[in-house]
Formats: structure tokens, sequence, C-alpha cells
């Protein structure tokens, strides 16, 4: 745990659609990769070699660098028994942590629930997006989606400073009276004023930060550029949340797969770089997850739903390395003409819980998971 | 026409239906409460934006790929509609006989299920069960289409029992296994093909294909059974007609009704009227029509004791807000937007977080689910060009010449919102806020001019107050 | 004595299907509104798209042997080379390609390689404006006519846009429209137009002369439902794409009711190449009835198309190449079944 009195944060990056594992972490050293993908593959003089029978996506530049320092975790073939192919489905497994039936508490929502028992922090989970994604779902536990960190709060259609002040203060004296008599009235006026509270908190974010990093024009390096915003102002937020998509690529694979990682690749690159500037890369940890892989032939355009995928873990506490095994594209290895899970995610969530955060895992993430070792201290 | 008569008609159109304008409110005072019950009742034609237009201009609704143009389409129907309880009925159902889109990737099936509840929600129980149990949606979210002769898989026998009629303790293990035993062979036409899509959400090669019900007799378990004490060859249909005539059955029924519609918590005096709608459920052969006309009829329901006792629901309040605003009820760009509002909230429309449905009353409104709710429904009241804003900004101009005070302005804005009441403390911030300004000159007003923007300004903030959360 | 006057038999027999859903660029179509053939014989689908994909939003090319040729447009905006809600389009004889859009009001112009040429996007309802564009017919002479659906008239250009004539006006009497949609040209010049919501087609004189009118509200033979499509092919036979009913009709250059088509669609060669690779797929749709019997609630035409697979679902447009082969584009399904008249 840090001595610097920081508050450790988990930065989780969901890449929606089903990233294609096979041409994230390219196996181009096998002659199964090029036969199961005649059309839609990478070449091997075009991937950036981790080693001799590995190597990255070419797009991936600024995580590969990342990986050269030592600072990159692969968790290769995650997944989970008895694999789904339906996004919405996989994406509530990997959400709630649970894939035997449908349950409502999200894993990150628990988390927060443990951190912060109380609720004395309303902005210990803040999301980066609108609508709160299943993961920090839990019944009483506030969390905060910020569609544009800009412009976040209460009435952003009053552009008017003076009008938005008399607003605010209107809302504030609506919220504010308790009558001790009606639990509903007076349950109401506090989520009012936790609301009003985190958005003021939220907005102060922006204003002190000050950074040389120039993130790229898009949707998900802005959303990096917000997380590094709210965390180097010290609000007291642990849990980030993000996600980009869709990596969903039936068609025109090598094309949209290509851009997708141009643009996550650049904002891990932004991001990481602004950790560094600011000294919180020892701090903050960042999880890159997605609900299933794909398959492991190519429809001669793109790839279908598959199973057994890759996560990718990058922080200055990460042990950097290959985790987990690589599934084998041999036939008699495979499920249905998928990829084969080696290791259940929950063992990542258990891992990050425990060792980043220090919650206890097993009434989180619904039982006991052996853990990895990919963080450093 | 009272005020007394006018609130009491607002409360019933907030609880029947998603609120009403002024306009509804005074036409529906002048009809007289039982009768405007009656029209609730018995919907005809609900006049809503065709499905031709629809279809036309909005392609993803017409061919229901996705969840977002299904709520979407549903949005329509609640916003554009004449029949009101009609369709807040349907969503009632929907929450309570719950399937979702995470697992069926499926739009059309839930708007089919949903159009079951239109057609069949408001006669006899025994009736909904029995089509809830052959809806394709039901069917596959309840894995009965694994349920077989030789293979029971006891899902949805199970949930029928726990969740959609007699509740936890009303029957036993045995009846659970000889009520799946009757739903055997109850699946989908095509059911391998069409499970084995939802399961990877295909839409390969040409889109999806919708579902409908089959009865695969050779897959069915035809033996004796014995359930809650009845021995006969029961066939679902059977079943349904023993569980709809339990009393445990009524309960649940008037209950959940009650809680709906009436008040988010049961007293003394609500537990009565459930009594009398229990009395009425068996009186009438089991017909929720008039169950509910025994609820909203009661005094208890009419008192004032019953207004303000339920926390809208997020589709409850986006929807009403629209009605209030008049906006959307043509085709619009942007509808989708509307349905993800409430999605935001905390309930999507398609896609209940598990069979259970959702947790209503006060858990609907977190910190996060407040500043949207807020924000939507302050975005709508804010557009003077809306027509029901407009409406009302021109019965403020027929008041005193269009001069008014900022108390008046104040009073007369909440009047027409609801009315809502509201407590003295937000009474007096509203009109501190409309103080700052002084004096609102409505007289000789322009579209969109200063004057008609302090209005839109003092209904986004009447319309955040934490009263207007309440129905 | 009576003489007996032997009708010509009018045949269309199906051919194939083309085309496949897709969530992406490249090979596939995402809800295309029409197509139109080039000189050449390539085959141009306008992919009108859903509200989720609009980014999608593209003119692809592919042939009857259904090969991949490319694809152009740069999603969904108001540039010129994007869309915002593309109806319909059409070929001149200089093989440049008019694409409607109803929601950005104009209508823009590319050569067959793509590239954009020129666009007309004068909005209102004076001589000239257009307020939602839809359909789009070329005659021989390159006079451009364009259904302006909210003005409830049509309207004729030359080739570089000029406005030449104006005819129409809301209603439901003869020269009137509701909501007008496609529109065709016949060899003699003549316009014909898919009056939606009068369930008509409306024939006119190259200067917009009322001619004549087929149809009326129904569901029964040489009635319609929200026409949305019409061709003329040189013997003066009407085909008809009668949307609501989800069907395609064939009148007689007399008016006479011919045909009906329900649609037959077979699995197109990327329909094929999908369920090669994913065999579980395949195998249970071989179990399974693609023509089922259906429950009475959901016996409307939209209901029953949503239901079974080869039946029209959403057939927007036809379109006639110089061989007297049928093109049927089905916005719901994601395909064009081919016919061929005989």
């Amino acid at each position: 745990m840090p001595s610097n009195g920081k508050k450790r944060a988990l930065v989780v990056l969901q890449l929606i659609g089903a990233n294609d594992p096979l041409n994230t972490v390219v196996p181009y050293s096998d002659p199964l990769y090029y036969d199961n993908r005649p059309t839609v593959s990478v070449p091997a003089d075009q991937v950036l070699p981790i080693d001799d029978d590995f190597g990255f996506n070419p797009n991936m530049g600024p995580v590969k660098s990342l990986w050269d320092q030592g600072k990159v975790a692969v968790i290769n073939g995650i997944g989970y028994p008895n694999p789904n192919r339906s996004h919405f489905r996989s994406m509530d497994i990997w959400h709630t942590a649970e894939p035997d039936k449908i349950a409502t508490e999200g894993w990150l929502g628990r988390a927060i629930r443990d951190m912060d028992p109380n609720g004395e922090n309303v902005l210990t989970g803040v999301n980066f997006g609108r609508g709160l994604p299943r993961s920090l779902g839990c019944r009483g536990v506030p969390v905060a989606s910020v569609g544009n960190l800009e412009t976040y709060g209460l009435f952003p259609d009053v552009q008017d400073d003076l009008k938005k002040e008399q607003t605010l203060q209107a809302f504030a004296q609506m919220y504010g009276g308790f009558s001790g008599r009606d639990p509903v009235i007076d349950s109401l006026g506090q989520t009012g004023r936790d609301a009003l509270k985190g958005a003021d908190i939220l907005r102060t974010a922006p204003a002190q930060y000050s950074s040389s990093i120039e993130y790229g024009p898009s949707s998900i390096a802005q959303s990096m550029k917000n997380i590094c915003q709210v965390m180097f102002a010290e609000l007291g937020t642990q849990i980030f949340y993000a996600s980009h998509g869709s990596f969903d690529t039936h068609g025109d694979e090598l094309v949209v797969h290509g851009k997708l990682w141009q643009d996550v690749g650049g904002a891990i690159g932004d991001y990481y770089a602004d950790l560094e500037e600011h000294g919180w890369q020892d701090d903050a940890l960042l999880l890159v997850w997605t609900e299933f892989g794909r398959r492991i032939k190519d429809n001669s355009s793109g790839t279908d739903h598959g199973a057994g995928g890759t996560a990718l873990l990058i922080g200055g506490n990460v042990k950097g390395g290959m985790y987990g095994q690589y599934p084998s594209l041999k036939e008699a290895e495979q499920i249905d003409g998928d990829l084969k899970a080696n290791n259940d995610f929950r063992s990542t969530y258990s891992t990050l819980l425990e060792r980043w955060i220090g919650l206890d895992a097993p009434s989180i993430v619904n039982g006991q998971f052996e853990q990895f070792d990919f963080i450093e201290k | 026409m009272s005020n007394q008569d006018i609130a009491q008609m607002a409360h019933l159109m907030r609880r029947a239906g998603f609120g009403a304008t002024r306009d509804e409110l005074e036409e529906g005072v002048a009809k007289g409460y039982e009768a405007v019950v009656e029209d609730l009742l018995y919907p005809t034609d609900p006049q809503n934006l065709p499905d031709d237009i629809i279809r036309r201009y909005h392609t993803e609704q017409a061919e229901l790929r996705l969840a977002d143009g299904a709520a979407a389409y549903w949005m329509y129907r609640m916003i554009t509609t004449r029949c009101p309880l009609e369709e807040k009925l349907a969503l009632f159902w929907h929450g309570l006989l719950a399937t979702g889109y995470v697992k069926l990737n499926q739009a059309r099936a839930l708007l089919n299920q949903i159009d079951t509840f239109r057609r069949h929600g408001l006669g006899s129980f025994s009736n909904l069960l029995a089509e809830t149990s052959k809806d394709p949606a039901m069917i596959i979210w309840l894995d009965n289409h694994d349920n077989h002769k030789d293979a029971i898989n006891e899902n949805y026998g199970r949930e029928l029992l726990e969740l959609f009629s007699l509740g936890i303790g009303n029957y036993t293990e045995q009846d659970v296994k000889e009520c799946a035993r009757a739903f055997t062979g109850w699946t989908l036409g095509n059911a391998e093909y069409m499970a084995m899509r939802a399961s990877r959400d295909s839409i390969w090669p040409y889109s999806r294909i919708a579902w409908h019900f089959e009865f695969r007799e050779e897959d069915h378990d035809d033996g004796e059974k014995t359930f809650l004490g009845e021995t006969g060859r029961f066939n679902g249909e059977d079943i349904v007609a023993i569980i709809a005539r339990q009393d445990s059955t009524a309960r649940f029924v008037s209950t959940r009704l009650f809680q709906y519609f009436a008040a988010d918590e049961v007293d003394e005096d609500g537990q009565k009227v459930i009594e009398d709608m229990i009395r009425s459920y068996f009186d009438s052969g089991q017909e929720i029509r008039s169950v509910l006309r025994t609820l909203f009829n009661s005094e208890y329901f009419k008192s004032e004791k019953a207004r303000f006792a339920r926390v809208k629901g997020p589709v409850e309040l986006v929807v009403g807000g629209v009605r209030l605003a008049g906006s959307y009820r043509t085709p619009t760009q942007g509808i989708d937007q509307v349905a993800r509002q409430a999605l935001y909230m905390g309930q999507g429309l398609l896609q209940p977080p598990s069979v259970e449905g959702w947790h209503e009353g006060i858990e609907w409104v977190d910190s996060g689910a407040l500043v949207e709710r807020v924000n939507f429904v302050a975005h709508e009241m804010a557009n003077v060009q809306n027509p029901g804003v407009r409406r009302i900004i021109e019965r403020l101009a027929a008041e005193n010449g269009g001069v008014l005070s900022p108390e008046s302005l104040v009073d007369h804005c909440l009047d027409l919102l609801g009315p809502i009441v509201v407590a003295d403390d937000t009474r007096t911030a509203l009109v501190n806020y409309a103080a700052h300004e002084g004096d609102l000159f409505l007289t000789g007003h322009q579209p969109e001019d200063e004057a008609e923007k302090r209005v839109g300004e003092l209904l986004s903030l009447a319309t955040a107050t934490r009263e207007f959360q309440l129905a | 004595m009576s003489t007996r006057t032997t009708k010509q038999q009018f045949k269309l027999e199906y051919v194939k299907t083309i085309g496949i859903t897709t969530n992406q660029s490249g090979r596939g179509f995402i809800n295309p509104y029409d197509v139109a053939i080039s000189q050449d014989g390539r085959i141009f689908v306008l992919n009108h798209c859903d509200s989720a994909r609009k980014n999608l939003m593209r003119i692809g090319i592919c042939n009857l042997d259904e090969e991949y040729l490319g694809e152009f447009g740069k999603g969904s905006g108001k540039d010129d080379e994007q869309f915002n809600s593309p109806v319909a389009m059409a070929f001149d004889s200089q093989d440049r390609l008019y694409i409607s859009d109803e929601l950005n009001h104009r209508v823009t112009i590319f050569d067959s390689s793509g590239s954009f040429l020129s666009k007309w996007d004068a909005s209102g309802n004076g001589p000239g404006e257009l307020n939602g564009p839809a359909g789009i017919a070329i005659d021989s002479q390159d006079n451009v006519y364009v259904v302006d659906q909210h003005n409830n008239r049509v309207q004729k250009f030359d080739s570089g846009g000029s406005f030449i004539a104006q005819w129409g006006e809301a209603g439901s009497g003869p020269g009137q429209f509701n909501l007008p949609w496609g529109v065709a040209v016949d060899t003699q010049g003549d316009v014909y137009v898919a009056d939606w919501r009068n369930d008509r087609i409306q024939k006119f004189s190259p200067d917009g002369e009322y001619q004549a009118s087929f149809g009326e509200s129904g569901e029964g033979d040489g009635q319609f439902y929200r026409p949305s499509g019409v061709a003329v092919d040189s013997e003066g036979y009407v085909y008809v794409a009668d949307w609501g009913n989800e069907r395609v009709q064939v009148m007689a250059p007399d008016g006479s009711f011919q045909l009906n088509l329900r649609g037959q669609a077979t699995l197109s060669k990327w329909a094929e190449d999908f369920l090669a690779v994913n065999p579980d797929e395949k195998r249970t749709r071989e179990m399974s009835t693609l023509v089922p019997n259906l429950p009475p609630h959901l016996n409307t035409p939209h209901h029953v198309s949503s239901q079974t697979e080869p039946y029209f679902w959403g057939p927007v447009s036809v379109t006639l190449d110089g061989e007297d082969r049928l093109y049927v584009t089905e916005s719901n399904r994601h395909r064009v079944q081919i016919y061929q008249k005989k």
C-alpha cells in the first residue's frame, strides 16, 4: 500500500463489442493462425514483436512502448466456464462476476461499498460516460456518471453565470429543508444535496489541472484526460471507469480494428505520460477488458463472436509480462471453433481487489480464485 | 370546477397514466371522476403516432433489431396515446412478468410481449398468465424451450409460482416439479435455431427472425400430476387456472397493483383497500379491470392522503415530462435519446435487470439519477417552442392582463404543472428566484422573447423540486 | 359472337438474392433503400442505415456475382460526401449518380467512381427548392424528376439542376399527393409517382398533366397499402413496391392486376460464407421451417414478414435494368432479391 498519502486509483477501461485477441497479441509464428485467418490476419512483418512467437497489433505502438518498460501485464486466455457469446449477457457476467445466474450487483459497486461503507464520499467511484455501467451498479452506492466534465452538473442548459448561480442557489434551498416526518422527502433532500456537492466538487477538477500532455481527439482520449483531471485533483475518487467501442468486427476488421487500437493505444499512451508528469504512475493501475474473444476462423471480412480473450494491466507497479497461457489454435484444443480460456476473469478481479486496493475479494466476486502475481507492491 | 376536483383528477391521471395538462384535467373534471375511470378502464382507439409514419422515418423502429429502436417505439406509444392506462398497466406488467433484452437479444419479441399486455392486461388474470406462458419472450427468458418430457427444466415453473403469482411459502417443491411437467412442450417454432441465435446475438444473414409460440405435443408430459392438492392430466392452461383461483394469488396481484398505483408503502388503511380489491378479484372472475376499478374509486385512493405517495419511476418521469411539454408528438430525430434518458436514470425499457423487474420507490433516486431527472425535464420545459410550454405561457398571459408578481407567477406555474403541492421552503425558494427579476410582463409577448424565456426557466426550476419527483 | 382476348402470360422468375446484414463498413448492406445499375452492370446499393449506424452511410458497389467492388460516402453529416437520410438514387445517360437526401434537403451527384460532382441544395417550398426529397427518376433526355415529399409535389430539373417544372399539392384528389415517395419514368417519358399515403400510383405526362391513377387502399389484388416505389419496363408494365403490404405487385399498362410477389429469398453467397464458418448456426437453421404457421394475432403483413425470412420485409424500391431484371431492395432484410421477366 502506498505511503505517500495518495489513495490508489483503479482505472477500468471496457472495450465494448468483443475485442479480437488473435489480432491484438498476434501469434505470428504459428502457421495455424494464417491458415485460419486467410483474410483477416496481421502480416508477420507488421507486428510489433514481443518475442519470436508473439507481437502486438501494429496500431498499438504506445502500448508496446510501455511493454518495453515492463509496465504491461498481458492476461492471455481469460474467460469463464461455458462461454456465452451474447454481448449483453457476457458483459453482465463480467460486470457482476457471476457467470451462473443473473445478478444485480456490480463488482466495482460492491468494492465501493466496502471501501466507503458510510457513504462519506459521493465521488469514490466516477464513471466517464452517460448511464451507469453495471460494474458500478449497487444499491445505495452513489456513482456520478460524467458525460462531459467541463459541463457536468445540474441545469447544464443555463449558460449565464449569474443565472446559473441563482438557479443552483434556489435548488439548494429547495432541497435544504428537513421535515423529520416524511422519510421520502428527507431522503430526496439528502440525495439532492449530495448531487449538488458532487457536481460542485467535480467541477473544480479541470480548473486545478495543468499539464503539458496534448491528448488525441478521440472520445476515449478525452475520457482518459478527464480521468487524470479528477485523479490529480485528489477528490478521493478511487474507481474510474471508461469505455470505447465498438470492437464487434464482423466485417472489415483489419481497418476498423486498426483504427480502434490507434485511438485506444494513443489514449493509453497520453494517459500514462500524464500520470508520469504528475507522479501518479505508481499509484494508478489500468485494467483493459472485453466481454469475450472472437472466432479463430475469419468470415473473409471480419470475425464473429468467439470465446477466450485477452486483458491488459498497465501501471508503474505492474510486473510486466505474459500471464495465463496463450490458448492453442489446434483443432483438438478448441471449443466449438473457439479459443479455450484457461483462467477465470475473477482471478484477475481478485488480484486487483486484494493486492491493489486491499479489500476482501471472495465476497465481491462470489468465490475464491487463484490470484496472479502481476502487482509489484 | 373546484381546485379540489382538479387536484383529484390530476392525482388520478398521474397514477393511472403519466399525468395530464391543465386542458386535459378540465376536460376530465367536466366529465366526472367515475366516468373518467371507466374511460381509462375501457381503452378504445389510442390514436397514437401511426406505425406507417414511424417506420418510414425511423428505420430502426421498422426493423427493431436492437433494444434502442424498440424502446423508442414504446416511448412514442406512451407519449402520444389517448389511452394512458393501457400503457401504464403494460409498464406495470413489464416490471412484474419481466423479460429483458440482455438474454433475448430480440427487441421485437419484447415488444410483442408488451402488446400481449395491452390485449390481455385488463382482462382475467388466468388468461394473462396463460398468454404469458405462451409468450416467446418469456419462454426463452426462463428457458422453457429446454423443458422436455424426458428432461425437465424447472425455471419457468418455479418463477411462475414464486414471482408471478402465489409467492414463496404458498407451494411446495413438489408443486414446482409438477408445474414444470405441465409446461413441457411449450416452446417456440424453430426453437433450436432461435435459441442458438439468441445466445450468440446473431443478426446474420438477414437480420432477426421473430418468434412465435409452438406446442410440441410429442415433447409434452401428458401424465397425471398433483398440483396444489388437485390431481389430473394437467396441461399448462389447467395449471394456470388452478393458480389463478388461489387466495394467495389474489392477494399477490392486488398488493402489487396497490403498490404500483396507490402507494409505495402499504399501511393499515391501505391493507383494507387491498382486501376490497381481493374481493373484487373473485367476484369478477379474476378480472384485473374490476380490481383496478375498486382501487381507483376507493375513498383511500381519492383522499389527499394518497397523493404524492409514490416516487415516479424514470419512465414515468420522462414520459410525464414530455407529455406536459408537448414535445415528440411527430417523428423526431432524437426520440431514441428520450428512451436512453430513462436508461441513464436507472430504468431501461425492455431491459429490466432481472426477472424480478425493478426495485421501485425511493431507490429510484440516487444522486446520479437525480441529476439526469432534473436535467431532462428542465430541458423540455425551458424550450418555449414546445407546444405544451406555449399553452402554459398562453394561460399565464391571460392572468391579470399578463402582469404577474413573483408569488403569482410561482403559484400559477405550480398549478399548471400538476397541480404540484410544495413545502413552504420550496415555494420560498421559487419566489426568491422569480423575484430576482421582479414582476413578469407577458402582455404582447413574442415567441422566445425575454418574458417567455423567464417562464421556461421557472418551469424548469419548478419541475426540479423534490415534490415533482413524486406522483 | 364473342371474341376472347388472349392475354400475354406475364412471368417473373426468381433468380437470386444478394446481400447480408453488417455492422461495419465493407461487405454487406445496412438498411438498403435503393439500387442503381451502372452501364457496365455494376450494382450500386444505397445504405440508408438506422440511427445507430449513421456513420456507416455509404454507397456500396457489387455485381450479380456478388463480388464486393468497393464503396464511397463519408458517413453522416452535412458535408458534400455525407448524408443525413438518403432515400433514392438514379443514373443518368452519362453514368452520373443522383442521390436524394430527405433530411439534408438536397440532391447530390457523384460519378460512378464515387467522386463528388455537384449538389442541388436549395431548401424551401419555392420553385427548385426542396423539402424532403425522396424518389428520383431520370428520363432519356436526362431530365431529373424529384419527389418533393413535404411539399407534396414533383419537381422536374435538367441535369445541370435548373428548375423546369413542378406539379402537385397536398390532398387526395387527382394530381394531389400525400407524402409521396418513389417515382419512375417510362419509355414515353410519362411519370409515375408512388403516392404513399393515398395508397395509389399516379401517372402524369412529362409536363405534369394528370393521366391516370392505379390502385386504392387495401390488401387485395390491385390494392396497395403505402406504396413506396415504382418502376416501369419497356412494355409499360408497372412494378410497385407495395411497402405496407410487404409485397411487390405488377400491373399491365392498362392498370389491370397481373401478379403479386411475396418474396422467396435464398442464401446469398455472403450468407453462405457466414454459415460456413458458423456451423452450429448452419446446423440449427437446416432443421428449421423458414415459412412457419403463425398464431392469429401475428397476422399483419409486417408481422408475417418479420417471422418468415424468405418474404419481402421493408421492400422500399423496385428497380429494372436493361435486361428486364427486377431488383427488389429490402430495407429490413439488408438484401436485394432479383427476378427475371420472361
